[in-house]
């Protein structure tokens, strides 16, 4: 039976190096484990005292033979050795595993042991290390009182810190470190000592030093401290940490007074600035934008736009544009925008708003600063307003107003210009004005006197061409006096009007004064030619021999009235009463065609039949063919040209027909002096917008432009002398112009016939 | 028995014109330079039918005199005959029955529409 011998040499200490040890442990065992199986089998076979063993083998192998050899026999030996032997061995191998097991499990625990504590001294000298390292590079020093509140201890970090040298300090309480802090802020220093006395914790106590150390000014300490006591609970003094915020307060300091000039900045600028959230929230307002809206600064903060601004309009439009600068991220700039501010007064501004992105916010907002352009918008429409003024000023005016610079181009056309040039201003500016004023290109000359004299040049009634027609124009070439603007301005007027009007009046003021003349001379003149008239009368019918009364006084002083007669024919007696018959008639004619010229103060207008007045007025002329026997109205071919349109209108009837009669005789007259081989006169009629319009055409000599020119004038006649007063047209004339406020005139080239146009008003308003 | 006619004139050849013609025509001419005279020849004259009178009188002016004479002698008829080419006649002067045929214009080339204008006025006064 094998036994558990082997048992001693069972190692027990635990060996650093596992595997080593395992290995040689191994090896040893098993030489161990060989030798004792060696000895154990030799000590049994020599101590077997019943040879049992022999026995067994018999029983084995069978009993030994005597012809074995020793070899045999060695052989039945050996197995009998190697029976313990496998048992031991067998032990010893189920030994080994047990032990080996054991020995990974303690070494596994040994291992994690050894883990844990490696750990922890590395967290313990990592602890040490950052401590020291907080210690030595935090801003705080530690500090330390007895418990009289004296200063005992500080560390390093004191110095480092503030440069006062901690032996000026030790010894020192707080409030006699901090004197000058403590005269300023007692109630602050009070509640401090309170602390201390009752030895309360206390942190972030602020409060600046009387010593300066190498800075030049106190310094502000902060600092925090805790009782100490010792372990029977008694009062020991206070320890704690310091720290030195000086650099801290004065970039707060320095911070908060850039903050206020900034602050100041913008209340002193006058335009508005703000900004705001994208809920309309003001951020930021300056004084400027807080007046506007009629609160205060601090009102606005944090308030939102459509609360402070109630016109519910702008602030839309205003909150929009704030989003769309936000959404956007790039600047809007509003060149103009309304805005009504809290009094009501709607102002201009000139916004513009910018994305603003601040560190402190999470969101962009919007900056804005509006401009109030009101005033300038203002002084800008004024500006405006008096340029289209002054340009209206120039383009009513109905003269032709042409600005030109020195050198004659043109810089300014009013409308009547334009209309003249038949060119815009845009178009003609820069052009010479001579191109676009062909007219006009002489005046070039008075454009420079102009100019260098500086005195405007008048060129009075300077003749045009417009279109075939004789046109008169007043010029006037003026030059600009301000300073920086040299150029001249040609003014015209056209006076053609005024020209005829003026010959017109002077027309009239002659015949005027003719009518004066003859009303104040009239009756004087009437009483001697009544008296040659009618003696003329009585002459012829006193020489007659037909008259009873005659023939009766003849007889009474016996002569013969016969003889008598015939003596006067003979002698052309009768002749020449008749020729003074005749004179008196004319002069008194003359008279009464004078008369006509003065104004009537009666008016005589009534509604006429024009066609019928027209007819009368023929029948009128045809026996005057008796009169005068110089012209045979009769064989004149009449035409009528009668407008169906025009029947009746008013007018003093028997001036028209006066009017019309004379105009029919000088036509016949005219046409029978120069013998007119097919004479015709139309008589035409034709109704005008605003005019009625009458003329009588012949086809005679005409007239040449001398005799159309004077053809109106009184006393002016182409007639022999006797044959007509010169009066008939002036008389024509003054009836149709003066007194029914209508045009006479005449159209004749010499050999052309003429035509003389009467037009009267169509409107009895514009009858005088 | 032929009439009697009134001629106020201040024109003497005017006068002696008319009073010429009208003898010729038959009438029985006074012929006075103003009315004054006139009117006291009308007074103690015989009856006088037409009055011919001027409107430019050394003493009064005719519309004066021929409401005088109206007033006085009613029957009296009036022909103007005057050298002012603006005259018209007066209302009042209508208002007796003078109408514009009564108004010639001096110089009267021919005296004979006068002389007949007398006569009418003559014979309308015979008839009542």
């Amino acid at each position: 039976m094998p036994a558990p011998s082997s048992s001693s040499t069972t190692p027990s200490s635990p060996i650093p190096s596992a595997p080593r040890w395992y290995g040689g442990w191994s090896r040893q065992f098993y030489w161990g484990l060989a030798l004792a199986a060696v000895i154990g089998a030799a000590a049994v076979t020599a101590l077997d005292p019943f040879s049992y063993h022999e026995t067994l083998l018999d029983h084995w192998f069978g009993p030994v033979q005597q012809e074995m050899d020793g070899f045999e026999v060695m052989l039945r030996h050996a197995v009998w050795l190697l029976i313990p032997l496998g048992a031991v061995t067998v032990a010893a191998l189920s030994w080994s595993w047990l032990l080996q097991r054991q020995v990974a499990q303690r070494t596994q625990q040994l291992q994690r042991e050894l883990n844990e504590r490696q750990q922890m001294e590395m967290a313990l000298r990592e602890s040490e290390a950052r401590f020291r390292d907080v210690t030595e590079a935090a801003s705080d020093w530690i500090w330390e009182m007895d418990e009289n509140l004296r200063f005992t201890c500080l560390s390093e970090r004191f110095y480092d810190l503030t440069g006062i040298p901690s032996q000026y300090v030790l010894g020192l309480t707080r409030w006699e470190l901090a004197a000058m802090d403590s005269a300023a802020d007692p109630e602050k220093w009070r509640r401090h000592r309170e602390i201390l006395e009752n030895h309360l914790p206390f942190r972030d106590f602020v409060y600046q030093t009387r010593l300066s150390g190498s800075h030049n000014e106190g310094r502000y300490l902060k600092v925090s401290g805790k009782p100490i006591h010792d372990s029977q609970g008694r009062f020991l003094g206070y320890r704690g940490t310091g720290t030195d915020i000086t650099e801290q307060i004065r970039a707060e300091t320095a911070l908060q007074e850039s903050e206020l000039r900034l602050r100041r900045i913008i209340d002193l600028v006058p335009h508005m600035i703000f900004a705001k959230d994208r809920h309309g929230r003001f951020l930021l307002a300056n004084r400027a934008t807080a007046r506007a809206l009629g609160a205060t600064v601090d009102d606005l903060i944090q308030h939102s736009h459509s609360i402070v601004h109630n016109v519910a309009e702008e602030t839309e439009r205003m909150l929009a544009d704030d989003r769309e600068v936000i959404d956007s991220g790039t600047p809007k700039f509003i060149a103009e925008e309304t805005f009504t501010d809290h009094a009501g007064q709607v102002r201009t501004l000139q916004t513009i708003k910018i994305p603003l992105t601040e560190p402190g916010l999470n969101e962009t907002a919007v900056l804005g600063v509006a401009i109030d352009i009101t005033e300038q918008k203002r002084a800008k429409e004024e500006v405006a307003r008096m340029r289209l003024y002054l340009k209206n000023i120039i383009d009513s005016m109905p003269s032709v107003l042409i600005g030109v610079d020195p050198w004659g181009y043109i810089t300014v056309l009013n409308q009547p210009a334009e209309q003249t040039g038949g060119m815009s201003w845009e178009a003609a500016q820069g052009r010479f004005f001579g191109d676009v004023f062909p007219q006009l290109e002489g005046q070039f000359e008075q454009v420079r006197q102009a100019i260098r004299l500086g005195r405007p040049i008048k060129t009075p009634r300077m003749t045009l061409d417009v279109q075939g027609e004789l046109h008169y124009a007043d010029v006037m070439v003026y030059p600009l006096m301000a300073d920086n603007a040299s150029g001249a301005v040609i003014r015209m007027d056209d006076v053609t009007a005024r020209v005829r009007i003026e010959s017109m009046m002077v027309q009239t003021e002659k015949m005027l004064s003719v009518g004066g003349l003859a009303a104040g001379m009239a009756h004087e003149i009437n009483n001697p030619l009544g008296a040659i008239l009618q003696g003329s009368q009585n002459i012829l019918r006193r020489v007659a021999p037909d008259m009873p009364q005659n023939r009766a006084a003849a007889d009474a002083i016996g002569i013969d009235l016969d003889r008598i007669h015939r003596y006067l024919e003979q002698r052309q007696i009768l002749r020449f009463l008749e020729g003074i018959r005749e004179a008196g008639t004319r002069a008194a004619k003359i008279v009464a065609d004078m008369l006509s010229f003065s104004r009537r103060s009666e008016s005589r207008f009534a509604l006429v039949n024009l066609e019928e007045m027209l007819e009368t007025v023929l029948r009128l002329a045809a026996s005057d063919y008796d009169l005068k026997k110089k012209y045979d109205f009769k064989r004149i071919v009449i035409e009528r040209d009668y407008d169906p349109a025009l029947r009746l209108m008013h007018c003093d009837k028997t001036e028209i027909e006066q009017v019309i009669l004379n105009l029919l005789k000088n036509a016949a007259q005219a046409m029978a002096e120069e013998g007119t081989p097919a004479p015709v006169i139309t008589l035409r009629t034709r109704c005008e917008a605003e005019h009625a319009l009458i003329e009588v055409v012949d086809n005679g000599p005409g007239m040449d432009e001398k005799t159309l020119k004077r053809i109106f004038e009184p006393f002016f006649t182409t007639k022999d002398v006797g044959a007509g007063t010169g009066l008939g047209l002036s008389v024509s004339y003054f009836i149709i112009t003066e007194q029914h406020n209508g045009r006479l005139s005449v159209m004749s080239k010499p050999g052309q016939g003429a035509r003389f146009s009467i037009r009267l008003p169509l409107s009895r308003e514009a009858l005088p | 028995m032929t009439d009697w006619i009134l001629i106020v004139d201040d024109e003497a050849m005017i006068r002696e014109n008319l009073r010429a013609y009208l003898e010729d025509e038959g009438w029985r001419v006074a012929a006075f330079e103003s009315v004054a005279p006139a009117l006291g020849w009308l007074r103690n004259g015989d009856p006088c039918r037409v009055c011919i009178m001027d409107m430019r009188l050394p003493d009064m002016d005719g519309n004066s005199a021929i409401r005088a004479l109206h007033q006085t002698y009613p029957d009296l008829e009036f022909l103007i005959h005057t050298g002012s080419s603006s005259y018209s006649l007066p209302e009042d002067l209508r208002a007796m029955g003078l109408d514009d045929s009564r108004v010639y214009h001096k110089p009267l080339a021919d005296m004979a529409p006068l002389a007949a204008a007398a006569r009418r006025l003559a014979a309308r006064g015979d008839l009542p």
